[in-house]
This record gives C-alpha cells, structure tokens and sequence, in this order.
C-alpha cells in the first residue's frame, strides 16, 4: 500500500486517541492505583486532551509535529510514563526532522530507535516487564509491514500476546519492583495502556 | 518539627510569591504556576543564557542566584523533588539571548533526566544548549567515580565564575568550557547534625541521636560516610578539611575560594569559629584564601550542620571569581 506517514496521520491518531482515553482512562487509573499512584489514565486523557486543542497548529515538518506531542506529555505530567512516552517521540522527531513525509516502512525502525532512547534515559531493561516489552513486540510484529491498517491491527495483537507473556513474571523495573512476587499475575499499567494506543489506532481506514 | 507556613501544599509557590515581592528589581516568574524565576534583566540579546533548576528547599540555591553576573532563569521543583521538563524548557527559553543557553545544575538523576530532555526539545526548536553538572561532594563517591558525586555548595561557585564568563561576553562553547573548569575546580563536604522535615511529607528526613553527627551526609538527607559523637569544632572541621586535601591536594602557593556554608539551622557564630580553623589551616600549608564567603548559601531547609566548598583557583577563575555580581545573596 502507497502513502505516508504524515502529520495528517498524526491528527488523525490523536482524535482516535483521545477518544479511547475517554472510555479507558478508569481502567488504566485502577490498575495503576493497585500498584502506585493511580492516575496513570487521568495523566493519557490530559495528554491527549492537550494535543486535540494543539492539532490545528501541528506543523507538516513530521519531525516538529512529533515534538509536540512530546512536549503534550512532558506539559500534563511529571510522571515517568510521561516522560518515558516523550523520550521516544522524541527520538522518533529527531530522526525524521525537516521531512513532512515518511515511508510506513521506516516505523519499525524509529520503534527500535524510541526503544533505544527510552530505555537508555529509564535504565530500563527488555524483560522487566515494562512498557519497553510492549513496545518491542509491536516493533518485531511490524518489521515487514508497511501498510499501517496491517501494521496497527499487527500491533495490536503482538501487545495482547506480550501482556499474556508477562502476566505471570515479576516486576523487575521501576516502584512496581518492590511488589515482588505479588506482581505476578498482574498486568503493567504501563503496558495496558500502550495496548489501548494501539488497539485506538488499528481501526486505521488505511 | 515547627515550622512558620499555611498549607503545606503552598510552601513553593507562597515561598516564590515572597521572594519576589521582596526583590522585584531582580526577580519575575513565568511558566506553569510562575514555577520559573527569571532575572529581570534576561535575556540579554547576545549574552549565553545560564539556566538551572532542582528542587526547592535549598534557598538560596538555585533561585537565588539569578542576576547580573549569575544565571539567568531557574526551574523550581517541589520540596527536594525536580521541577518537570516544560519548566526546563521554559526557564531555557527566558534565558536565550540568542546565543545559546548553558544548563548548570546539581547531579541529581531526575534532574539530569528532566534536563535533558528538555535540552533534546530546545534543540529541535533551534535554540542551542549544552550541560555542565556540578558534582563536588566528595563524601558521596570516590575520585575514581566523580561523574557519580552529588552536586551540593559547589554550585554557588559555578554559578559565580560561569556567570561572569557569560557577562564578558564568552561564547557557548568558552561559556561551557569554562564552567566545567569552574566544576571541576570544586570539592565540598558536609557535616549534618539534625535532619529537616519536607512540608508535604511532615516528619524528619531521617534520625540522628542528640549527641551524634553525620559526616558527608547530603543535602536531602542521603546517607554519609561516618556517623558518631558530636565533636569539637575543630575536631570536625579539621576531619572535613582532611576529606577536602585527600582529594584535591594544596600546597604553598596555591590560590583558593572558600565557602563556609550552613545548611540551614547553623548560626554565623558557629561557622566563623569553623572558618577561623579552615583559614588558619589554610594558611600553614600556604594556601591563600580569596575572598571567602561565610554564610547561609545552599541549604537543606532547617537541617542544622555546614558545608566546607573549596574551588582551586587558577588566574582566570580568579578573575572570574572576583568580577561583579548582583543578586540578593551575592553581590560583588
């Protein structure tokens, strides 16, 4: 399939976000109270609500475009999610700056770039069982894809799969750590809310 | 612990309202609840900007510090907590003159990440930064891992010697380069005698027995190398100089700054009867003091205990050392 990620596909992401942040922001609050300070799904709503008010002045430069939504994390929180969630973005901006489009075959690529940065800044590890995991399964579901229906719908799966895997490890990274063996069984907030991104995109008209 | 406040909640921002109601012909604030102080002089249209930032509870660092011949903007944390990225990027914004921004600040983690990034956004908007962090407690890591040491006093001589390199019209890069000598010119130790109480939080840091000190313990209360009795005060500081010299030896003829600093609770008395053993010491071995400050300059709210700063001095960081400033805490 021909086309681009552009920033038209970015205003389109953050509607879609925005909407599923409105039916799933209690879930992620819950899940996130069970093992810290509960507003995990309050910080995603404000963020997504803060980039639906900025949409009419993303620039084309995809690379500026992404920034701001980085910046849209970083302005609602100080929470490490946020800042986590920014650091990719902003290793993904600062990869495609000055373009206005990019081929859906180098997504795989920025996701392994944004998995580099993010756990470079958090010292996070894959297999800690953090939204990194997620991350790395959605980018090895999507490296020969270039359709980003297929790509989404893919994504999508794969965080589903990764959250089963890792229902039943230890928390290995981050103040979930401390919970021990009673982290297992539990999901990743972190993780779950990444699958809600995702799941909101894989309607993609294409 | 007694404290004079209203809700614990408002204790930055009612701190921030005061300050600058005392000092508007230095201070103003902008960003997300005002929580960035700017010197009212910044920016300075070619001037390389100086920003910092960290948590609050350490008046007059980093707040203070803003003015001619200091930084230019600060971004303000909650009490020992760091202020978020889109402060940064404020504070970095307000300091641009347009000839780039130097970030200067303690090497704390969330500091260093929030930083960071926000020097990574600044970047993508055209404005060029670069970091030098002060890390000169010696008591907090070993010289063979001095990129891991806590930034503590050492910062207000950064702020000093930096600032004046930016006032004389330096570039980013000379800027830099120069802070970093300034930094890496810089040891510090820190003697602790009772904990503090973070507002929100309402109880003591830590414990420490009436009759017990804590030496090398850090300005948030992080734990420090040898806990014991209470000694004289030439017994401790002649402890604490022995830090200092076994890390950055000084001989005859060497030149330092020297700051004597309470961290909080500590009278003047107290830190002029430790400076009268730090000079006289000093001066056996031949070192000359220049200009030493003696005073309340980087604190832990009420902690009672003091840090000793000593900054090796070379012709130019002399210079720079001894060149005007202007702030509410420092003038020269």
């Amino acid at each position: 399939m021909a086309g681009a990620l552009t920033t038209e596909s970015l205003r389109w992401a953050v509607v879609k976000l925005k909407e599923r942040m409105g039916v799933s922001a209690g879930e992620l609050n819950e899940l996130d109270a069970a093992l810290g300070d509960g507003d995990l799904g309050v910080n995603l709503m404000r963020a997504a609500d803060r980039l639906a008010e900025d949409l009419p002045n993303l620039p084309d430069d995809i690379g500026m475009a992404l920034l701001r939504c980085a910046q849209a994390f970083t302005r609602v929180s100080a929470s490490t999610y946020g800042t986590l969630l920014a650091t990719g973005l902003m290793s993904a901006a600062k990869a495609v700056k000055g373009r206005n489009e990019v081929p859906w075959a180098e997504v795989p690529g920025l996701l392994g770039g944004a998995i580099q940065a993010m756990s470079d800044r958090g010292k996070g590890q894959l297999g800690d069982k953090t939204v990194l995991d997620a991350l790395e399964a959605a980018r090895l579901a999507v490296a020969a894809l270039d359709d980003p229906a297929a790509m989404a719908s893919e994504a999508a799966r794969a965080i589903a799969g990764a959250i089963v895997q890792f229902r039943e490890l230890p928390f290995r990274q981050g103040r979930a750590r401390i919970f021990g063996a009673k982290g297992i069984g539990r999901d990743d907030p972190g993780m779950v809310a990444l699958a809600r991104i995702v799941e909101s995109l894989s309607a993609r008209p294409g | 612990m007694k404290k004079i406040l209203n809700r614990p909640a408002d204790y930055v921002n009612e701190m921030l309202d005061g300050l600058c109601a005392a000092h508007p012909q230095y201070y103003r604030r902008t960003g997300a609840e005002g929580r960035v102080v700017v010197s009212t002089s910044a920016p300075i249209g070619g001037k390389v900007g100086i920003v910092t930032g960290g948590g609050s509870g350490h008046l007059p660092v980093f707040t203070g510090y803003l003015g001619a011949g200091l930084a230019d903007a600060c971004a303000i944390g909650d009490v020992f907590s760091s202020p978020g990225v889109d402060l940064m990027t404020d504070a970095i914004r307000a300091a641009d003159g347009g000839a780039g921004v130097l970030r200067l600040y303690g090497n704390y983690g969330g500091d260093r990440m929030n930083f960071d990034m926000a020097g990574e956004m600044m970047e993508m908007e055209g404005i060029r930064t670069t970091t030098v962090l002060v890390a000169d407690d010696v008591s907090s890591a070993g010289p063979e891992e001095r990129h891991k040491r806590r930034g503590v006093a050492g910062l207000v001589l950064c702020y000093k010697m930096a600032g004046a390199k930016a006032a004389a019209g330096a570039s980013l890069d000379e800027v830099t380069a120069l802070a970093q000598k300034a930094a890496d010119s810089c040891r510090s130790v820190g003697v602790a005698l009772t904990p503090c109480t973070v507002p929100c939080a309402g109880r003591p840091t830590f414990s420490i027995g009436e009759d017990e000190m804590e030496i090398g313990m850090g300005i948030h209360g992080e734990p420090g190398v040898r806990r014991g009795p209470l000694r004289t005060a030439d017994e401790i500081v002649a402890e604490m100089l022995g830090m200092l010299l076994a890390d950055m030896p000084l001989g005859a003829g060497d030149r330092v700054a020297v700051l004597v600093n309470s961290l909080g609770a500590t009278p003047l008395e107290e830190l002029y009867i430790a400076y009268r053993y730090v000079a006289a010491a000093l001066g056996g071995l031949g070192v000359t003091v220049i200009s030493p400050l003696v005073g309340r300059y980087a604190t832990s709210m009420e902690m009672a205990g003091m840090s000793i700063t000593f900054a090796k001095l070379d012709a130019e960081l002399e210079a720079l050392w001894k060149a005007p400033c202007d702030c509410p805490f420092l003038k020269v």
